[in-house]
């Protein structure tokens, strides 16, 4: 057995054109070379390298509508395509006119995962809701998400509505990677006792790859809401920089005389930020916590079942 | 990327970032200067007191930084559309001296003009050389008939206008915000829209240019004249009938059976009377349209027109100068009405005549806006306004119409002279030695000259735009057109120079395509696709294109 096929996948998948490479690019920060985009359906699966959450792989598919070679290769590795997913995410333009075909092939993929991963999850995203008008976006997004759940019985889908003009995108998938974590609430109670401990102002977890927002505790109220999806760009741009070096980002501190933010490597697929608004603690006390902490949540990943672990090595 | 040498987080001032408006100008190759940031609230420089970046305005600027460094810099995969971009009124103008300014008024320089500009430029671009046409218009017509059909056609003139003004809206599913009235024909007509629109256009132009050579010779004549005179201080015996006094008004060709359509014997004859050289040498019909080659032709063959453009307040001027004219011509002369109804006498014509669709003819050029009316308003502030301010517009034009033409005609010296005197050309009827009028026709051929190349352009860019593809295909292509519009003028002024023919045949012409036929079809096809066309608008709109027809013929019937 390859190790490609036992490592467990994450699939993008939509109709070409939908907007799957942009969200992946600023989802993982991934630099778009100019000749991987429009020069036909994306045949992605050898060149996906990002790890996420720890073990999965994510895969990008153009699905439907193309030439009758796609059509055939599509169809013939198709087994290949649908074996060991955890997570099916499918995106559809809102702005498509072939609403009947783009149903038709969203079913195809839901009858393989049904025979080949009946255990993925499934979430759709309704995606460039920016191009619909403001006040009428909810009303199209309801309509889409009751055939979507309709069309997806027995599986259950969830569905939310996207577009990367605004926050709607990060916070889509924030909550995919939320419900991909298999002992969210019990990190979310750790998370809480932690910042609790230190006297943190706001203590949020990320994902590592991505950067999006797993947990957060704050202790009182944030002018900012929009604040994570920022910190998120900002690091993200970093690490985009950093990885020109050759360099690994591993950690940073920000400090003035209002608050004192550290971000370091937490977990093996996460990353903590800490916001102390008492400045006069010295970094090194904080830092030490931090520390401590590590040991403490990395022992809780490795609680859970094999399944289900965000630690789990196959080999 | 270009510059990994910059640190991500300007230590000295972390939160600077700033927004920048794409639409405003700012596409320049640099890439550094697509950049967002913004400044710091103390730093923002606005007649109200500090205002905060709002917090969507603030996170797209976090974005739009992350996105650019996503893709190459000349890729434009990840840029922001327009409609995500904040709303011009957020957007700050970062300045290198270190303080931002908020954008006026929408960044691409459209709808900025309070309405009253745009009014007054809906009038200046209207007034034309017609107004020079009226007092005879109306003595056509009959005083009492000619000021009705001046306020009837300038309410069906309106109507139309209006209807050119709303087609670009009707059509569902396009963006036409570029869209001009040749356009709209051309996606309702086809290439058959697109072509006859282009061919009346043109008859409109040509026309136009047409009359401003008549024009223009005959003021250079007259300009040169008046300089002769002066100069050699000859004392001019005019031989023409007219009256005696100081403010002489001369009745340039009398006969007791007075045509609209002076024969070309008329004019030949005209300064024929001594044997003067310089009077050979300078000659209305004979010498002078030649001599405005050398100074018009060159002006034609300019590729850019602006600079002609700049003159457009020589035509307010002129005008402006004409209405003090006509008033102190009016206070110097008096009152000279008497109200016939349906006959002729010697010295005043009938209320009501047959000759009026002369007037309506010229009346449809006096009017003529439709091909322009749309770019004239999208400059307007308040869109909403439109309609009334073309309304308002529409209304001074005709006032001002209708002051000069009751004017002139009502004072004509009538008891020496008779009404029927009245030259489609009123400057023509005050002797060349008249100081007011040589000013008035030395201020209207300056004017005209600068309007003349900018008319070139226009026939220039329209002709050869359509068919070449591109408006300055080749020196020889547009030397040729140059040529031949400049040819037809000469030619027109020295064996037809009767602006009052040339102003009606090719007004019905042109305004019975863009006037009266292709607004009304265009108007009944939109709401026959809507399903929302009644019996009542399809009779009106089609009794409009009847008009229209009726006007043209009538051209050559009457």
């Amino acid at each position: 057995m390859t190790s490609t096929a036992m490592k467990k996948k994450v699939l993008l998948m939509g109709k070409s054109g939908s907007g799957k490479t942009s969200m992946r690019s600023i989802i993982f920060a991934n630099y778009i070379a100019r000749d991987t985009r429009r020069l036909g359906a994306t045949i992605d699966v050898e060149h996906s390298h990002v790890r996420f959450l720890g073990n999965l792989v994510l895969n990008l598919w153009d699905c439907g509508g193309q030439d009758t070679f796609m059509e055939n290769y599509f169809t013939s590795q198709r087994d290949n395509i649908f074996r060991n997913v955890e997570v099916l995410i499918y995106v559809f333009d809102v702005e498509s006119r072939e609403l009947e075909k783009d149903m038709h092939y969203y079913q195809s993929c839901l009858e393989a995962i049904l025979q080949n991963s009946p255990d993925a999850k499934v979430f759709c995203l309704v995606h460039k809701m920016d191009l619909v008008q403001e006040d009428q976006r909810d009303l199209i997004f309801k309509e889409r998400e009751d055939d979507l759940k309709r069309l997806s019985r027995p599986l259950e889908c969830t569905c939310f509505r996207t577009s990367i003009w605004d926050e709607t995108l990060y916070k889509a998938w924030s909550s995919i990677v939320y419900q991909l974590i298999p002992n969210v609430q019990q990190l979310e109670t750790n998370l809480r006792n932690f910042a609790q401990i230190i006297e943190a102002d706001e203590v949020l977890l990320f994902e590592r790859a991505t950067f999006l927002v797993i947990s957060h505790y704050q202790c009182k109220e944030q002018r900012d809401a929009h604040r994570f999806e920022k910190i998120s760009n900002i690091i993200k741009q970093f690490k985009l920089s950093c990885s020109k070096l050759a360099a690994s980002f591993q950690s940073m501190e920000v400090r003035n005389s209002n608050f004192a933010a550290f971000i370091d490597v937490f977990t093996s697929n996460t990353y903590v930020m800490v916001i102390m608004s008492d400045p006069s603690i010295p970094s090194a006390a904080t830092l030490i916590n931090i520390r401590n902490a590590r040991k403490h949540f990395e022992k809780l990943e490795r609680v859970d079942g094999p399944k289900h672990s965000l630690h789990m090595r196959m080999r | 990327m270009e510059d990994d040498g910059k640190p991500l987080l300007d230590p000295v001032r972390a939160e600077e970032s700033y927004i920048e408006a794409d639409q405003n100008g700012f596409d320049s190759l640099d890439p550094k200067s697509r950049r967002p940031f913004y400044v710091e609230p103390r730093n923002i420089v606005d007649k109200d007191t500090q205002e905060r970046v709002s917090a969507e305005a603030s996170v797209m600027n976090s974005r739009m930084q992350y996105y650019s460094r996503l893709t190459g810099s000349s890729d434009r995969l990840l840029i922001p559309p327009d409609h995500v971009i904040p709303a011009p009124d957020e957007i700050y103008v970062y300045s290198p001296l270190g303080t931002a300014f908020k954008i006026q008024g929408n960044a691409d320089g459209s709808g900025k003009n309070p309405s009253i500009i745009t009014i007054f430029a809906i009038w200046n671009t209207m007034m034309g050389t017609s107004i020079l046409s009226i007092p005879w218009g109306i003595k056509q017509a009959g005083f009492t008939f000619g000021v009705i059909i001046v306020i009837l056609m300038g309410i069906l003139t309106l109507y139309c206008c209006l209807r050119v003004l709303k087609s670009r809206a009707a059509i569902p599913f396009i963006d036409t915000s570029s869209w001009e009235f040749p356009d709209v024909c051309k996606y309702y007509f086809g290439s058959f829209g697109q072509w006859s629109s282009l061919a009346f256009s043109m008859v409109s132009l040509v026309g136009a240019m047409i009359v401003y050579w008549v024009l223009m010779s005959n003021f250079l004549f007259n300009t040169g004249k008046f300089i002769y005179n002066f100069v050699h201080h000859v004392n001019v015996t005019d031989t023409d009938v007219g009256t005696n006094g100081t403010d002489r008004v001369i009745c340039p060709f009398p006969s007791k059976e007075h045509h609209a359509n002076h024969s070309a014997d008329e004019y030949m004859t005209y300064g024929n009377n001594t044997e003067d050289v310089f009077d050979q040498w300078w000659h209305k019909t004979k010498t002078v349209p030649l001599y405005l080659i050398i100074l018009l032709l060159p002006l034609l063959n300019f590729k850019s027109a602006s600079f002609f453009a700049r003159f457009t307040f020589l035509g307010t001027v002129s005008v402006a100068y004409l209405i003090i004219l006509v008033t102190l011509k009016a206070a110097r002369l008096g009152f000279h009405l008497e109200f016939h109804w349906f006959h002729s006498t010697d010295f005043f014509v009938p209320e009501f005549r047959s000759l009026f669709p002369q007037f309506t003819g010229v009346l449809t050029l006096a009017f003529f806006i439709h091909n322009c009316v749309i770019t004239l308003l999208k400059n307007n502030k308040n869109q909403e306004n439109n309609v009334r301010d073309l309304s308002v517009a529409y209304l001074l034009v005709g006032l001002t119409y209708l002051y000069v033409g009751i004017l002139i005609f009502a004072v004509f010296p009538s008891p020496p002279l008779s009404k029927d005197c009245i030259e489609p050309n009123f400057l023509d009827n005050f002797p060349s030695s008249d100081i007011l009028v040589f000013i008035a026709r030395a201020c209207l051929l300056f004017q005209m000259s600068t309007v003349y190349p900018l008319l070139g352009y226009l026939v220039r860019v329209q002709l050869m735009g359509q068919i070449f593809g591109k408006p300055y295909p080749s020196v020889f292509h547009v030397m040729t057109l140059n040529l031949i519009i400049v040819g037809a003028g000469v030619l027109m002024a020295r064996f037809y120079p009767n602006i009052g023919s040339i102003i009606r045949y090719s007004g019905a012409t042109c305004g019975l395509a863009y006037v009266f036929v292709f607004p009304s079809v265009i108007h009944m096809i939109s709401l026959h696709r809507s399903g929302q066309l009644r019996w009542p608008s399809a009779v009106f709109h089609s009794f409009l294109i009847v008009l229209g027809i009726a006007n043209l013929i009538g051209q050559f019937l009457m």
